[in-house]
């Protein structure tokens, strides 16, 4: 198995149930739950279903490309149902199946691992899902996102794509991955996650902990949290005002990773950027009921 | 008694959170048991069954149906009923309607406290079908089951621990029909997820009895206690096999046989090279990240093995070992990255690091607890004629770790870690066994630190945390402790009180609290009032925990505290007379001697001269003998043996007499007496 056939097979899998096949939001974010598809999606009363894969970076998981398990940025195949269907559990083991897991063969727990993101102000309950003892899998039911209640529920489903292909093919290393096979007329060569990924963890790791600018951060940390406010307020923009909180996150994570940020300034810090996320949220959300009611009056004029 | 038949319900989830399974198991017992015994006044008791997907209870013995109700009503005189003839008036028809009775039924009685017979009639109410009752009731005591976490799911508003899948509710052979969250009851549940891999549709239950066989067959375990017990059996078994016994963890045990429908033990190995981390990185790793236990030979030492939990019955083609040696493989990896990359750094080079750590926001930093642990525990060394300068040492280097990334991976590791790498420094044995047990005790019974420096370095850092907290305003109130101080001060005491150090411990509470000088924020004597009463507390805990009778805890107590040593002393030598009766009765003479010298100013000195009746004479020798005597055994004999000539005096001597000179005398004699008393207990307290 190669990670781009997990993806294809993961993808066409749940188009096929009804989800559309989202893209990874081009900002750095630290899981896929922040893509927009799923903070905004999550959010008020309209069905939605959405598939994306999201690289994304923890500063502080980098180890030079050198550790076997650890990186700085990994794939995460993100699937949001909502409202979370009778049949969740069902449907996410029938994608273990399309993966190529015959679970007939294989030890599958769903363990209690309740979530929370405090710079979303977003939190759920649900499972980490191991097989044979790895997980291999978070599924959560949204219970807030924004700091608002989610009604209806989503069903939250994210596989690790990296940890999946390694246990499928039962590799020790993450980097001799096969990430899939190049074909020219000269004939067929499988490309490495190592030549894909492993300078890109060196260097990124690098950055990380030895060369980022600490103090340009802070000044970054503060002037995104600025025009992200001045966006929301003064023009009432929501989107790009997200993507200032987005970057926001991924500032402090790299200040974090370099243990720049104290205990105790923390919560402070994790606190700047959840207003700013629930503050977007809310604008998302009064807008998504001015639509509706527009839309039922449109209906009763007609 | 009628005929009576079984009810089972079975919910059907989602996975459920382990910890909560045995609460909501034993909540919903007691309120349907309750329900039942108010409804069909019957006292049952219930069968708890649990699993990852199930909650279910099986209650036997239940009537049909509740006991018809008898109930008379007694209408208008038989004068007004019946016509002369005897024939039906119009009151009487009217009687006969409103209760819905033929007036044949209306019968004519004189009841209690009427002067004349009235219509009479009996009505019996039929007792509800028990299923019906239990249609209405099964629902609403589900819905209003206390659940921690609820959650919500889809778009309904209905909160549950998890969502619910399937409801089986069957009352002997019936399903007693409700219907909760758009979730019908039936007489069918569901297996195993593997079983109904090749059978799509559900599991019959035929009656509440065949319960557990019907599950089995279909791969679930339903028996929360079978589980366990098959485990545990299957681990004895392999850990032979592997060629040792297992490293026991009851916790890990209960959550394994919690978490699985059918129980299975996978022996695992992992590569012996992992086996240069220390026992305590490789039993906390695997416990915590694998729910796995390690293996140990004779000696102790960890074999290349372990054993986890499957929910399965087998292990067809190899995957489940394999995969669990895998992710143990990364793990343990992860672990020696931590390990390694610790020792790149001498411990006691992180101390600067702790300053960016905090305690306490008020209190400051771990480096400045570590500076008022290592003035604490040097000067205690100090009394206890242990070297001063090990003691600073030991604390200095106590908390490196917390900024260890070992100790960030696994907090449970602190203090152990710190010990391990001074260990491989070649510190002095002394130094890291110290720093490695300066957090025990962990538990009311755990271990107290085995060695002196050890014990001393543990009084100290939680001697600093209590007094520092309390100096802050931080004090537990009823249930609420949430910096576990509690606790911190139990183990001050039971270290000083299991060690017989002679060490007072308001004392060094009073030298912690100047060791947190201006950073208190309340007054430093109200800050020692509360400490003393606290610590208090903690010795009488103690006492209780070392097994003292009531008597003689609370009147050894009363008699003073901060000397331990002397209290243990004490309460030893009390213990021999708990029983004796000659106590009770000395008891009830110390609270009349109590009650006699309330309100008396002390006179001075005894002038026995004054004493005339022969029991006061013969209690002043008997306290002449009390006061010399040096022996606390002996002054307790004595004190036994008091009793009688005490009991002579009260019946004989009236001590407020109206002599002044004698009366002060008598009021001296009782004054001493009570002194002599003091030195071991308050006896007045002893009932």
């Amino acid at each position: 198995m190669h990670i781009q056939e997990l993806i294809l097979r993961l993808q066409r899998f749940w188009a096929d149930r009804g989800c559309l096949i989202g893209q990874p939001y081009d900002l750095e974010k630290g899981a896929g739950t922040m893509n927009p598809l799923t903070f905004f999606g999550a959010l008020g009363p309209r069905p939605w279903n959405v598939a994306y894969v999201e690289p994304s970076r923890r500063p502080a998981d980098g180890r030079y490309g050198e550790n076997p398990f650890r990186v700085y940025k990994h794939l995460q195949m993100q699937v949001i149902l909502k409202p979370s269907p009778a049949r969740v559990q069902d449907l996410y083991i029938e994608s273990l199946e399309a993966m190529g897991v015959d679970l007939r063969k294989h030890d599958l727990r769903f363990e209690e691992d309740n979530w929370e993101a405090p710079t979303l102000g977003a939190w759920g309950v649900g499972w980490q899902v191991m097989l044979d003892g790895m997980e291999i899998s978070q599924f959560t039911y949204f219970q807030q996102v924004g700091g608002m209640d989610c009604r209806p529920v989503s069903a939250e489903i994210t596989y690790g794509i990296e940890r999946i292909c390694m246990f499928l093919t039962g590799i020790d290393n993450i980097f001799d991955l096969t990430w899939g096979e190049v074909k020219t007329d000269d004939g067929v060569f499988p490309v490495s996650y190592r030549t894909v990924r492993q300078r890109e963890e060196f260097e990124l790791s690098a950055y990380s902990f030895e060369h980022a600018d600490l103090d340009l951060h802070w000044r970054m940390f503060e002037a995104f949290e600025k025009e992200g406010w001045r966006l929301l307020k003064e023009h009432g923009h929501f989107l790009s005002g997200y993507e200032q909180a987005l970057k926001m996150s991924h500032t402090f994570n790299v200040l974090d990773a370099r243990g720049a940020v104290s205990t105790t300034e923390r919560p402070g810090i994790i606190k700047r950027v959840r207003d700013l996320t629930c503050a977007c949220a809310r604008a998302h959300v009064e807008r998504e009921q001015a639509m509706l009611e527009a839309a039922k009056e449109e209906g009763v004029r007609a | 008694m009628s005929e009576t038949r079984s009810l089972l319900l079975e919910i059907h989830c989602e996975e459920i959170p382990a910890r909560f399974l045995a609460p909501l198991a034993l909540e919903f017992s007691e309120g349907v048991l309750a329900f039942i015994r108010e409804q069909l006044q019957v006292e049952l008791s219930a069968e708890s069954f649990y699993s990852p997907r199930k909650l279910a209870w099986r209650i036997q013995g239940l009537p049909a149906a509740q006991a018809d109700q008898r109930e008379t009503q007694v209408g208008p005189p038989q004068r007004m009923c019946v016509d002369a003839e005897g024939r039906p008036a119009q009151t009487g028809l009217k009687f006969a309607e409103k209760w819905g009775v033929g007036f044949d039924q209306v019968r004519f009685e004189q009841p209690a406290g009427k002067k004349e017979p009235c219509a009479v009639v009996t009505l019996v109410r039929r007792g509800r079908p028990t299923p019906e009752l239990l249609a209405e009731a099964l629902p609403r005591l589900i819905a209003s089951l206390h659940v921690p976490k609820a959650m919500r799911w889809g778009s309904s508003e209905f909160q549950f621990v998890r969502p619910i899948r399937n409801l089986l509710c069957l009352f002997g052979a019936d399903v007693v029909p409700f219907v909760l969250d758009g979730v019908p009851t039936g007489a069918t549940t569901w297996g195993h997820r593997l079983y109904h891999m090749d059978r799509p549709g559900p599991v019959a239950v035929p009656s509440p009895e065949a319960y557990e066989k019907t599950l089995e067959a279909a791969g679930v375990v339903v028996s929360c206690a079978e589980r366990r017990l098959r485990l545990e059996q299957q681990i004895t078994a392999l850990a032979g096999a592997a060629g040792g016994t297992v490293v026991r963890d009851e916790h890990l045990l209960d959550t394994l046989a919690e978490i699985v429908e059918y129980p299975t033990i996978i022996l695992g190995a992992f590569p012996e090279s992992f086996l240069t981390l220390p026992k305590e990185v490789l039993v906390t790793s695997l416990a915590e990240h694998q729910k796995a236990f390690c293996v140990e030979d004779g000696a102790g030492a960890l074999l290349p093995a372990f054993l986890t939990a499957a929910n399965r019955p087998d292990d067809p083609e190899g995957f489940l070992k394999s995969g669990n040696e895998w992710v143990l493989r990364a793990r343990l990896y992860d672990a020696r990255f931590f390990f390694d990359e610790d020792r790149k750094q001498p411990l006691l080079e992180r101390l600067e690091k702790l300053k960016h750590l905090t305690f306490q926001r008020e209190l400051g930093s771990y480096f400045d607890k570590t500076q008022r642990i290592a003035a604490l525990a040097g000067a205690m060394a100090g009394s206890l004629g242990l070297d001063g300068g090990d003691a600073r040492l030991v604390a200095q280097a106590c908390k490196c770790d917390l900024v260890t990334l070992m100790v960030g991976e696994f907090p449970e590791l602190q203090g152990i870690m710190g010990g391990e790498y001074l260990k491989r420094e070649n510190a002095h044995e002394n130094v890291w066994t110290a720093v490695k047990e300066h957090y025990q005790p962990l538990s009311a019974d755990g271990p107290i630190p085995g060695s002196s420096l050890g014990g001393v370095l543990a009084i100290a850092d939680k001697l600093d945390t209590v007094a520092g907290c309390f100096a802050i305003g931080q004090i537990p109130t009823g249930s609420k402790d949430p910096l576990a101080l509690r606790r911190a001060g139990q183990g001050v005491i039971r270290i000083l009180f299991e060690r017989g150090w002679n060490l007072n411990p308001m004392a060094i509470s009073a030298q912690a609290l100047e060791g947190v000088g201006a950073k208190a924020t309340r007054p430093a004597q109200e800050t020692l009032e509360a400490l003393e009463a606290f610590f208090r507390d903690r010795v009488g805990h103690q006492l209780e925990q070392a097994g003292y009778p009531g008597p003689v805890r609370r009147s050894a107590l009363a008699a003073g505290w901060t000397d331990l040593v002397d209290l243990k002393a004490r309460c030893e030598a009390l213990s021999a007379f708990a029983d004796d009766p000659r106590f009770q009765s000395l008891a009830q003479s110390a609270k009349r001697i109590g009650n006699i010298l309330k309100d008396e100013p002390d006179q001075g000195g005894l002038d026995s001269a004054q004493l005339r009746e022969p029991e006061e004479r013969a209690l002043a020798v008997h306290l002449a003998r009390l006061e010399a005597v040096a022996d606390q055994d002996q002054l307790l004999k004595d004190l036994a043996e008091l009793a009688g000539p005490l009991e002579a005096f009260f019946s004989a001597v009236m001590v407020k007499c109206e002599e002044p000179a004698l009366r002060a005398a008598r009021l001296a004699l009782l004054r001493r007496l009570q002194g002599a008393f003091l030195r071991v207990a308050d006896f007045s307290l002893w009932q």
